[in-house]
């Protein structure tokens, strides 16, 4: 490091933060600084207390017990106005930006920071608010116009617009902006990864970062210095240079990573495949794909966003019509393919946005895990709650499910555990012949996904086919026996991995 | 002052042209929404013309534009409450109360309490007090908007009848306001100066100033408009007591314009500017939209039910033909809006 930081006062102090809600202790005697200047990478699995951390310093919870001190100063946030207006900006895991409203706009909404900029007595001055909006910008190195509207922006350039925001609060009290990025890489593409974690470079020269991933190797990247919590305690505070991946892995999950040697079979030429696609198009989205997936196998379709995969995804499990050729299941030809088909056929779907099209959220996790296959819990049309009660205990058990509550919304479960409730609900198909998954370990943590994993694995044992459309090249190579390459719509590439044995290289030449 | 310097990003030009086409496809879509609406507006008025000569009479215009004035005002307050997600149905309820109110501080045949040229204060404050209830209680006991201001709707009729008692409907004995009512400056009806008026005040308001922008955002996403720290609960109420005061008003030009009052003064003006709103291409579900949508819907629609008078149409069927037309209309503007995912709110 070249700043003399040890010196200074720290940025951002926390001396025993503790955080009770009924009878859960979500946070316990937490203690920590961060100089100005510095990137700290907070890790833990869900559940472990990061939201609820995240949450004080944003003003929206108040702690029980302990102290902020923002260089220096004690401080107290009565509300997230307060934590605004002490240099605390957030980049949202869920963007938190007005899709109907300008660039401009947006960066300026924080009610504690919009008055300086283009407003008088509440009038705005349209022509100073974007002067100023696109000075903001230029700081953060981004080229986007003020005037554009949020909804018409990539993911990518959304987040520019929450950093933008985040540290404008610099420029209002002269006090160095601490920005929390909040899983900002969950649900960016590779390509775009990178232009955050040039931005996060940048940042650093601005004010301190708190970073929270799930990733991480994105953490020993970009970090200075890594948190790391376990049921609502500090567990761990290590300089990057003194710890490894595994050394984390162990300290967040309380386990080493069980290793995951996935037995690859070959492929049996005799057998029909489960599923055949041949010439399947729809225009503007993709042509001319063909390819098989066979039991016991996952196969894993990679490309860019606008590679056309999650339309095809979709085509298959009857989501989204296709314009031309055949989709054939045990060499079978379907025809007036809908989800409900689908659904009878033992095709499963889980998709990317999970909640909105994954689960029911004001249902019982009980209630959706016997939502598509009700299987033993149904006599008929009839569910018997006791029955349903039983098959539910049994997958949160199987898939670890926290907080082992079968009766609690499913909405108030973690990302992770609502994922594996997702799971559950298509695993409980006995006749399960082909599970399509669209980016399954979106926003899990490690622990999660590994159980996840295995999961997936587990359906390929019983004799079920996957396709996978992962987050990351790596997810793609670890999970895969097959992979296609899409780009522009097109397949440009087939991979057996047992015996092609593809780098991420390989895969990312034929996708860009 | 920051003094940071950063060499510019080596931006990608690819992005650079995605944003300059996205920001032009919204700039076109914007523009293009409230054009194609001006269009039907126009062929309509140009086949009205054809069917009957006398649609296109000055005479008949003045007509439509003074039946038009109280949907645009009640379209304002509409406009507003739907922006931010919610829905005001007392509408009707507000004017029959403030109508017989604003009747008995009049002169009026009755007798009673007359405020002579301060008569309208009274029911004004009227309407903002059922406006400020149903704010209160949509924000505070969390009660849907639909279902309080339906409420809201027979508590505003049950004023009217206890005040109207067993007598007769009073009617005003002062003729002045029937008369100003009635009289054309420069043109234009002066109820309809009173409403275009306000409606260029509230377009204004909702593109400059911090009030129109907070409401934009509080429909897009209210969790994070209360996290960037805006006051929503106490924005919501204003709009409420907003939409009640607009209602008042409407209710007070009604007895205007009519001479007197009856409990059902109000009766038709909800289905005319709720779904006017909606065809001007206001979403319902919040965020979107704006006064000049409503100023189209609201004349497309008195256009329509003025248009097929003209040409014929019993009034046996209008209220049918009407009915459809809407649905019909309500489609044709929700076409584009019908995706799989509707991601974007």
């Amino acid at each position: 490091m070249n700043k003399s930081t040890t010196a200074a006062v720290p940025a951002l102090r926390l001396t025993g933060i503790s955080k009770t809600f009924g009878s859960v202790e979500a946070l316990k005697n937490v203690s920590c600084e961060i100089a100005k200047g510095e990137v700290i990478g907070l890790i833990g699995e869900n559940g472990a207390g990061k939201s609820t951390l995240l949450k004080i310093l944003t003003g929206i919870y108040q702690p029980d017990q302990g102290t902020i001190e923002i260089n220096g100063a004690k401080t107290k946030f009565r509300g997230p106005r307060d934590s605004v207006l002490a240099g605390i900006g957030v980049v949202h895991q869920e963007q938190s930006l007005f899709t109907n409203l300008t660039v401009a706009e947006n960066i300026s909404m924080n009610s504690a920071t919009g008055r300086r900029f283009g407003t008088t007595f509440g009038i705005y001055r349209w022509g100073k608010l974007y002067k100023s909006a696109a000075e903001t910008l230029e700081i953060i190195g981004s080229n986007l116009g003020p005037r554009t509207r949020v909804g018409d922006l990539s993911f990518v350039d959304r987040q520019m617009v929450e950093i933008a925001r985040a540290i404008r609060v610099d420029t209002v009290k002269g006090a160095s902006p601490i920005v929390i990025l909040d899983e900002p890489t969950a649900l960016l593409e590779r390509g775009e990864t990178e232009i955050l974690e040039r931005e996060i470079r940048k940042l650093k020269d601005l004010g301190s970062v708190i970073f929270v991933s799930h990733r991480l190797d994105e953490i020993m990247r970009n970090c200075d210095r890594i948190l790391v919590m376990r049921n609502g305690e500090l567990v761990a505070d290590r300089p990057t240079s003194q710890v490894t991946e595994a050394e984390l892995f162990k300290l967040m999950v309380g386990h080493e990573s069980r290793a995951t040697n996935h037995q690859r079979g070959k492929v049996n030429p005799d057998v029909v495949p489960v599923l055949e696609v041949n010439n399947l198009r729809r225009k503007g989205k993709y042509s001319d794909i063909s390819f098989a997936a066979h039991a016991g196998r996952v196969t894993a379709i990679v490309g860019t966003s606008g590679s056309g995969r999650e339309e095809l995804s979709r085509a298959i499990f009857g989501a989204e019509k296709f314009d031309g050729g055949t989709i054939a299941l045990n060499g079978k030809k379907v025809s007036g393919w809908r989800t409900p088909k689908a659904v009878r056929n033992g095709v499963a779907y889980v998709p990317a946005e999970r909640k909105v099209e994954g689960m029911v959220g004001t249902f019982s996790a009980a209630e959706n895990i016997v939502l598509t296959h009700p299987g033993s819990a149904a006599f008929g049309p009839i569910i018997m709650p006791w029955k349903r009660n039983q098959v539910a205990r049994k997958w949160f058990a199987e898939l670890d499910v926290r907080p082992n509550d079968i009766d609690q919304d499913l909405e108030r479960f973690s990302g992770g555990n609502q994922q594996k409730v997702v799971m559950a609900r298509w695993l409980n198909d006995p006749k399960l012949q082909l599970l399509v998954l669209d980016h399954p370990l979106r926003g899990l943590d490690p622990g999660a996904a590994e159980t996840v994993n295995e999961h997936i694995k587990g359906a390929c044992t019983n004799g079920a086919a996957v396709i996978l459309l992962a987050d990351t090249l790596e997810e793609a190579l670890e999970m895969g026996d097959d992979i296609v390459v899409m780009r522009d719509g097109n397949i440009t590439a087939r991979f057996d991995v047992s015996v092609d044995d593809p780098s991420t290289l390989d895969l990312l030449e034929r996708m860009v | 002052m920051m003094t940071t310097t950063l060499s510019p990003e080596q931006s990608s030009g690819v992005n650079e042209k995605l944003i300059q086409t996205a920001s032009r496809r919204s700039l076109l879509k914007s523009l293009t929404e409230p054009l194609s609406l001006l269009g039907a507006l126009v062929v309509l008025i140009v086949i009205f013309s054809i069917l009957n000569p006398r649609f296109a009479s000055l005479e008949n215009l003045q007509n439509l534009l003074n039946q038009a004035s109280l949907p645009l005002i009640i379209g304002i307050g509409a406009t507003f409450v739907i922006l931010i997600g919610s829905i005001d149905l007392s509408v009707e309820g507000v004017m029959a109360a403030t109508g017989v109110t604003f009747v008995l501080m009049s002169a009026n045949s009755r007798g009673g309490a007359d405020l002579g040229i301060w008569a309208w204060l009274v029911p004004l404050a009227l309407g903002v007090v059922l406006g400020l209830a149903s704010g209160l209680l949509y924000t505070k006991a969390r009660i849907p908007s639909f279902l309080v201001t339906l409420g809201m709707w027979f508590v505003g009729l049950g004023i009217a009848t206890v005040l109207y008692g067993t007598d007769a409907y009073p009617e005003l004995s002062n003729d002045a306001l029937t008369v100003w009512a009635a009289t054309i400056t420069a043109g234009l009806p002066n109820v309809f100066w009173v409403a275009l008026i306000l409606m260029i005040i509230a377009a204004l308001a909702l593109r400059y100033t911090r009030f129109g922008r907070a409401t934009l955002a509080i429909g897009n996403n209210e969790d994070i408009a209360r996290s960037s720290g805006m006051p929503v609960t106490k924005h919501k109420i204003v709009i409420f007591i907003i939409a009640g005061a607009l209602s008042g008003l409407a209710g007070i030009l009604a007895v205007m314009q009519m001479g007197g009052t009856s409990n059902n003064i109000g009766d038709g003006y909800l289905f005319i500017t709720i779904p006017a709103v909606v065809i001007g291409g206001t979403a319902l579900s919040g965020g979107k939209g704006g006064m000049l949508r409503t100023l189209l819907g609201i004349m497309l629609l008195m256009v329509l039910k003025n248009g097929l008078i003209l040409a014929g149409v019993s009034p046996n069927f209008e209220d049918m033909v009407s009915g459809a037309i809407l649905v019909v209309a309500i489609i044709a503007v929700a076409w584009s809006q019908r995706g799989r995912l509707r991601i974007e709110k």
